[in-house]
């Protein structure tokens, strides 16, 4: 610590083992529960048959993605209109891989050649599809956090406080750890994992990045990246069918809207803007029917 | 101190008006629950599979919780009473989706209860008070009012009786820490009141997710849905308040902090788990009626 730092009773090692006493909670008591939740998920979309194309849902599919388009335009702002059309005339899932491989994708290795290999055009419905939907946007945010760490650690971002740096490596690795929960779920099901990041979401995502020039404009794409998952998550507690699935969502869902609670608190902005977290900005899971 | 109030107070406005259009969307859910507790009333009242579902349910939960519960819940021992009770053919004669509502609305006049206390405090409330302590403090008592309110409601519309007294397993707990604030330094009644809240904020996150899984009710569920994710935020921030208080850097609590100025640790210790945790719920009949 510098002598111009502050004066911390607390040390930065005691801080640190504060946060390790935490992890290893975590360990103890809520990775064994989430893994027990995921078997018997697992279970639930086998009884339940969840694992064909449903007509219903890609019939939806347009609708749905027009209205989280207008949507997340008003959350980005300007910077994402380019990205936006761009997504309007693609299609659902085979120029996401393409689309995403400049700026933020470009640095995650979730992103693959598009089609069959990176998870997406299963025909999956029902519980399955919230799970696809879900995995996707874990990819965008990983990748979002990853560019982020690499223009920093390349300088472009100006200086970055060491604290930011912290954020963005656990945020990223929780996204890791929640990625992993969802796609635990389409391989035991026997489907491919997702690996490829959101089709619709990601064009804006790298619209928005490539125009970030410091911290506070990383902060802002990450919080509106946080804000989707966390809205998408919210809406899927109302699709998932089995107690065992809601059980897993229920468990991400908060922790996306803390990590956006930190990154408002640090842009300055009211942490706790609302008493009710809304769905505006959730995607819609349909876009995994097809 | 750097915090500029009428910036801060421009804010709070910019967050009301969001929160104004988050509670037009959370109407549209009670709407859908008035409909369908005026079904239930015309009907023959609770399923009966649908109580021994959910009792069983809480039987197989609460066994688990009982193994592994610690801090507040394992002092007022209150399980074993609460699974005897669930085990009743009184509790399998009721409304389920109601009883959590019920309990749920229970810990938020807990909540509102326990943040007017902490506003009269000079540390906290008073002119004294570090003003974005002062403001979320407010905030966050006004954000539990309504998600009372959302409870209640919900409450109502399934055709239960609304819970308007605190939870009565964690009151005493709040009595006795508040007795203990009282006393304490400035200093140290703020940590002690900051710490109180983050753990009824966190019982609240976590009874919520957990709650999920046993509501039946589509809009119960989508009205419980909307308030986990707010509670969590309150966690996040209290916890970033209470290691910054813990390093005696409360003057640097400011909106936005000096990011530059924080120890790289302070990154990541608003939000401790990938996967939000249960294990300190409280049990989903403790505040019925």
């Amino acid at each position: 610590m510098s002598a111009n730092g502050p004066v911390f009773h607390l040390s930065e090692a005691e801080l640190g083992a504060m946060t390790s006493d935490l992890d290893a909670m975590h360990h103890d008591l809520t990775l064994p529960a989430l893994k027990n939740s995921l078997a018997e998920w697992t279970e639930d979309i086998r009884a339940q048959g969840d694992t064909g194309h449903d007509e219903e849902a890609a019939r939806r599919l347009i609708s749905d993605r027009r209205r989280f388009l207008i949507r997340a335009a008003g959350a980005a702002g300007g910077l994402a209109s380019v990205g936006l059309l761009a997504a309007c005339s693609s299609s659902s899932s085979s120029s996401s891989s393409s689309a995403a491989a400049s700026s933020a994708a470009s640095a995650s290795s979730t992103s693959s050649s598009g089609g069959m290999a990176d998870g997406s055009g299963q025909k999956l419905s029902g519980d399955l599809q919230v799970v696809a939907m879900a995995a996707s946007l874990e990819n965008s945010g990983i990748a979002t956090y990853m560019a982020g760490i690499k223009a920093a650690t390349a300088g472009k971002l100006g200086t970055v406080p060491p604290a930011v740096v912290t954020f963005a490596t656990t945020a990223m690795a929780q996204h890791t750890d929640h990625m992993k929960a969802w796609n635990a779920v389409l391989t035991a099901a026997g489907k491919m994992a997702v690996t490829g990041v959101d089709p619709v979401v990601q064009p804006t995502i790298n619209t928005a990045f490539a125009k970030v020039k410091n911290v506070a404009g990383l902060a802002e794409l990450a919080l509106m990246v946080e804000n989707i998952a966390g809205e998408t998550y919210q809406n899927g507690l109302s699709v998932i069918k089995s107690a065992a699935g809601i059980k897993t969502a229920a468990s991400i869902e908060p922790v996306e809207f803390q990590h956006a609670a930190i990154l408002s608190f640090v842009l300055g902005k009211y942490p706790v803007p609302s008493a009710f977290t809304g769905v505006s900005l959730a995607r819609p899971p349909s876009d995994y029917a097809v | 101190m750097e915090i500029d109030e009428t910036a801060l107070g421009g804010l709070i406005e910019e967050s009301r008006d969001t929160h104004a259009d988050a509670l037009r969307a959370a109407r549209e859910p009670l709407a859908d629950m008035v409909d369908l507790g005026r079904q239930a009333r015309a009907g023959s009242g609770p399923d009966a599979e649908e109580s021994r579902v959910f009792a069983d349910k809480n039987r197989r939960w609460l066994a688990s919780t009982a193994a592994r519960a610690g801090g507040l819940l394992a002092a007022t021992g209150v399980v074993a009473a609460i699974a005897d009770f669930i085990g009743s053919p009184a509790f399998a004669a009721s409304g389920t989706d109601v009883q959590v509502l019920q309990t749920a609305s229970s810990i938020e006049v807990l909540a509102v209860a326990t943040y007017k206390t902490a506003l009269t405090l000079p540390y906290i409330g008073g002119t004294a008070a570090n003003p974005v302590i002062k403001a979320f403090a407010k905030t966050t008592m006004s954000q539990h009012a309504d998600h009372l309110a959302a409870f209640q409601a919900a409450t109502k519309s399934l055709g239960g009786v609304k819970q308007t007294k605190p939870d009565p397993a964690f009151v005493p707990v709040v009595n006795k820490a508040v007795a203990s604030i009282t006393k304490a330094s400035d200093s140290a009644g703020a940590l002690l009141v900051v710490g109180l809240a983050l753990e009824l904020e966190n019982i609240a996150a976590e009874t919520y997710v957990n709650n999920m899984s046993l509501l039946s009710d589509a809009n119960a569920k989508k009205v419980t849905a909307s308030i986990m994710g707010v509670e969590a935020q309150h966690v996040a921030i209290l916890n970033a308040v209470q290691a910054l208080l813990k390093a005696g850097a409360g003057a640097d609590i400011t909106l936005p902090p000096p990011a530059a100025k924080l120890p790289a640790a302070a990154g990541s210790v608003g939000f401790p788990n990938a996967f939000y945790p249960t294990s300190s719920a409280a049990p989903a009949t403790q505040g019925a009626m």
